[in-house]
């Protein structure tokens, strides 16, 4: 028998800005039942996070929330801080996305792991003390005994999460609000995560709620789903039915945003433009005045080869040094070993690779960062043209702009404004026109579409293969997403620590992956078996 | 080109906009007209004031201020009588009438011509005329009341507070100006290059900014004053040369963070030289926190004006500024609570006017704020 524990009616909630009030949430309606789990999906901007934000009254200052929000039949919903953290924290837990700036840097974990069960359960520091390494034992962190001492900067960023969990857990919780926890993760390290969860959820009876925007974590982890957009819930149904048949328009487009189709190869006898041969790349970390620095190679002895009008795909997990590889290839790291270009070996300095970078272009996967604030956005594209061509007059130049503009999709009389005032999507198209206008022949994508909401990445890639047709763009694909490499890429590259695990075409790696290492990144990304049942 | 008018649209710049932004800020376009006011008033108030900043009028020593005239109607005819007994005559009756006041006099011995003397000396009165009658011993004095207005009182020698506050505004905000503009110039310009470029390069820039910063401030000035003479140059030179420091601080700072933004790495990716990135990327994204320090600015280099002036290293009188108008006024509170009262209030109003208008720079920079 399962109770209702949490009951959401017409939750508003609205944020007073200097252009006039914003409804972030529209009249939300949720039921969590004991021991179940209940995803609210949606992209950026759909009011999901806030929603679960406003329950546990941490709305932001300029935030109202409205409605009812029932926790066993007590309403919570702005009932004031003190009456409040009788509940949140000790009933009602959160743990948040960013496992990095969740924790505070100057505290062990230990202190910070006592902190709720000193405040909510009384305890002083030595008697939580077994408690914690208990909590510790049971999030899975070995070595329980030696990590309670550790500083957060000293964990990885799953062994972070996991302190978070187990901070959230300490006061054996009703109910777990997770907001994306595993979205700056790994994919290996986000599926042990979630195995976690589910089997924490299994053994304590909890009930989670799991924010997320990943549709393929849901559908694998759990039972009941919402669908928001727009500060609404479009739909609400039982997860496998929900995937099985989705009624909502905007569900079915969601389910269908997985990147497909595959990029036609490239012709056989394609000349190779750009080659690395034995790349390696070693920083100095550290060091002083009388101290060594230590090496890390971050790259250690690669070679590609990338012909015209072929796409690369290299794949692995942070730290794996893909990027670091594709800024060697570019020359925009210092490294040894031998990158040419049409045959010649590419020089060094920046004032001698600058007739080169005309045509060897980066995308950044950040396009919130990588547009400058205070330019507009026709001086943030024209300014490849200052330097390559800078005879081009002012009006020649405004011209090229609309023209790269239109190519990528987007309006040119958007010319004159500012990056903020553009989407994530939109501010990757302009990161892409900034590329295009120059007329490049080889671009380096780092991850151009991890920060993007899936239908938004499906179009990016969309863009990128019909340049990549109509101009023969040579790519190399960085990322960790292996959805989108295998839609884009003829040639995979999988990396470990600075090396290549295993190379070949796309479907041979993807049909028949050879290393384990390889296996264990598919199972992670691709499978669709329920966490709770693998448990 | 589907829309044909999209082409015509010209392309603007951050300035551009900042400028249309800034003009929609009514504090800071307020600010700025009283600025300019103030500035007007500096360079050309004391070229049409009547009473040039350095003229002393001992009958009017620590006068309060006043919309009237002086000398006052009822103190022109004890004036003239007094003048009369200095002059040893007698006078038989005094008439005042409108500008000119006619004295009759009398003495026992023939009358000097020159008692006028006394009467061009005074600063009540000009234009004595005397006519003596054949015997010598009797005539009549004819002078024009000198009318003059002290709206803002007179200091302790009698000199004209809003002629010297007018001068102390020239050279207060020139120098604050002048040196501020000196360190927004050569700060940003050092602590950019030396962010950017980072490394050894940083090391060796920084550590000069450490050993200039040890030298004490007066001491640097006065081996500038030295080395070069007393001038208001050398002035705005060491206070620009001593502010910078900061400022070089600030934008160093900044600019290791902001060197790390991807849209620097892609300017880089595109080839980008330094300098541009510098010129398009660095200074612009900096300037938010540069403003405000320069609105600080301000006031620390008026304020270490009057240090110096104080000292006898700055301007001296009857050159003054408001510092040291200040510092004068701050002895005579209680007498004569005027002499603070003038320039503390222009002083109050030129540092209102620069904070309002450096927020409002700093926010039409912004291109967020809208």
């Amino acid at each position: 028998m399962t109770e209702t524990i949490l009951s959401v009616r017409d939750l508003r909630v609205t944020f007073e800005t200097p252009d006039g009030p914003v409804s972030a949430v529209r009249g939300v309606n949720l039921d969590l039942k004991s021991g179940e789990t209940l995803a609210i999906v949606g992209e950026s901007g759909s009011g999901k996070s806030q929603t679960t934000m406003a329950m546990m009254g941490l709305l932001a200052a300029n935030g109202r929330a409205d409605g009812s929000v029932t926790y066993r039949g007590r309403e919570i919903l702005n009932i004031g801080e003190r009456a409040l953290n009788g509940i949140r924290g000790k009933k009602i837990t959160m743990i948040f996305q960013e496992p990095m700036t969740s924790l505070d840097p100057l505290y062990r974990i230990g202190r910070q792991l006592a902190e709720p069960l000193r405040y909510h359960a009384g305890l002083s520091a030595r008697a939580a003390r077994p408690r914690i390494l208990e909590l510790l034992r049971l999030v899975g962190i070995p070595d329980p005994e030696r990590r309670i001492n550790s500083y957060p900067h000293e964990l990885s960023g799953g062994q972070r999460q996991r302190v978070m969990i187990a901070m959230a857990l300490a006061n054996d919780p009703d109910i777990l609000i997770a907001d994306e926890p595993t979205t700056a993760l790994d994919v290996t390290i986000q599926a042990q995560i979630l195995e976690l969860l589910a089997d924490l959820q299994k053994r304590l009876g909890m009930a989670i709620v799991f924010i997320t925007h990943d549709l393929g974590i849901v559908r694998r982890f759990a039972d009941h789903v919402a669908v928001m957009r727009y500060g609404e819930v479009v739909e609400d149904g039982a997860a496998e039915a929900l995937f099985a048949a989705p009624k909502h328009p905007y569900t079915q487009m969601l389910l269908d945003a997985e990147p497909e189709g595959r990029k036609e190869p490239p012709a056989e006898d394609a000349p190779a433009l750009l080659t690395g041969d034995d790349v390696r790349v070693t920083f100095h970390l550290g060091g002083g005045l009388l101290a060594k620095p230590t090496p890390l190679h971050a790259v250690k002895g690669i070679s590609v080869s990338l012909h015209e009008g072929q796409t690369i795909g290299v794949v692995g997990e942070s730290g794996s040094g893909k990027s670091t590889l594709g800024r060697a290839l570019l020359r925009l790291t210092e490294s040894t070993g031998r990158v040419a270009w049409l045959g010649k070996e590419l020089p060094e300095g920046i004032d001698a690779m600058r007739p080169y970078r005309r045509e060897l272009q980066l995308v950044f996967q950040d396009p919130f960062g990588s547009l400058s604030p205070r330019m507009t956005v026709g001086q943030i594209i024209t300014e490849g043209l200052l330097i390559h061509e800078p005879t081009l007059s002012r009006k020649d130049r405004a011209r090229r702009a609309d023209e790269a503009l239109a190519e990528v999709g987007l309006d040119p009389s958007m010319r004159n404004r500012y990056p903020h005032e553009f989407s994530g999507g939109q501010r990757q198209r302009i990161a892409i026109a900034r590329t295009m206008i120059l007329r490049p022949r080889v671009i380096v994508l780092d991850e151009p579409t991890s920060a993007l909401d899936r239908s938004v990445q499906k179009q990016i890639v969309t863009l990128l293969r019909d340049l990549q047709a109509k101009h023969s763009l040579s790519y190399v694909f960085i990322s960790h997403d292996l959805s989108v490499v295998r839609a884009l890429s003829d040639h995979i590259i999988v990396m470990k620590a600075g090396e290549i695990v295993e190379q070949g075409p796309t479907d041979a790696v993807f049909d028949a992956p050879r290393q384990d290492y390889t296996r264990a990144l598919m199972a992670a990304a691709l499978s669709t078996t329920r966490f709770r049942t693998a448990s | 080109m589907t829309d044909a008018t999209t082409n015509a649209a010209p392309s603007r710049s951050l300035w551009q906009d900042a400028w249309r932004r800034l003009r929609a800020n009514r504090a800071a376009v307020t600010s700025l007209i009283v600025l300019i006011v103030l500035g007007l008033a500096g360079i050309f108030g004391p070229m049409i004031s009547p009473h040039p900043y350095g003229q002393i009028y001992q009958q009017y020593v620590r006068v309060p201020p006043s919309l009237e005239a002086y000398p006052r109607a009822e103190e022109i005819e004890p004036a003239i009588e007094s003048l009369i007994r200095r002059a040893r005559v007698e006078a038989v009756g005094a008439e005042v009438e409108g500008q000119t006041a006619t004295v009759a006099v009398r003495s026992d011995q023939p009358i000097d011509t020159r008692i006028t003397r006394y009467f061009e000396r005074s600063d009540q009165f000009t234009n004595p005329q005397l006519e003596l009658a054949d015997d010598g011993m009797t005539g009549t004095l004819t002078v024009t009341v000198d009318r003059n207005y002290f709206l803002l009182g007179t200091d302790n020698l009698g000199r004209d507070m809003l002629s010297r506050i007018l001068i102390g505004v020239r050279i207060s905000l020139a120098i604050g100006l002048l040196a501020s503009a000196m360190a927004l110039v050569l700060g940003v310009a050092y602590g950019a290059i030396s962010g950017y470029l980072g490394g050894r390069v940083d090391n060796v820039m920084m550590r000069i900014v450490d050993i200039l910063y040890s030298l004490p401030f007066i001491f640097f000035v006065i081996l500038l004053l030295v080395f070069f003479g007393r001038s208001l140059f050398i002035i705005f030179i060491a206070i620009g040369a001593t502010e910078w420091l900061d400022m070089a601080r600030i934008v160093r700072g900044q600019t290791l963070s902001l060197k790390r933004r991807e849209f620097v790495q892609a300017a880089e990716a595109m080839g980008a030289t330094r300098s541009g990135i510098l010129r398009r990327h660095i200074i612009p994204n900096a300037l938010g926190p540069v403003i405000v320090f320069v609105t600080l600015l301000v006031p620390k280099a008026i304020l270490a004006e009057s240090l110096l002036s104080f000292l006898g290293l700055g301007v001296q009188d009857p050159m003054t500024s408001l510092g040291l108008l200040i510092s004068e006024g701050a002895q005579n509170m209680r007498g004569a609570p005027w002499l603070l009262f003038g320039p503390a209030a222009t002083l109050t109003v030129i540092l209102f006017a620069l904070n309002f208008l450096g927020d409002g720079l700093r926010d039409s920079l912004d291109p967020k704020e809208r």
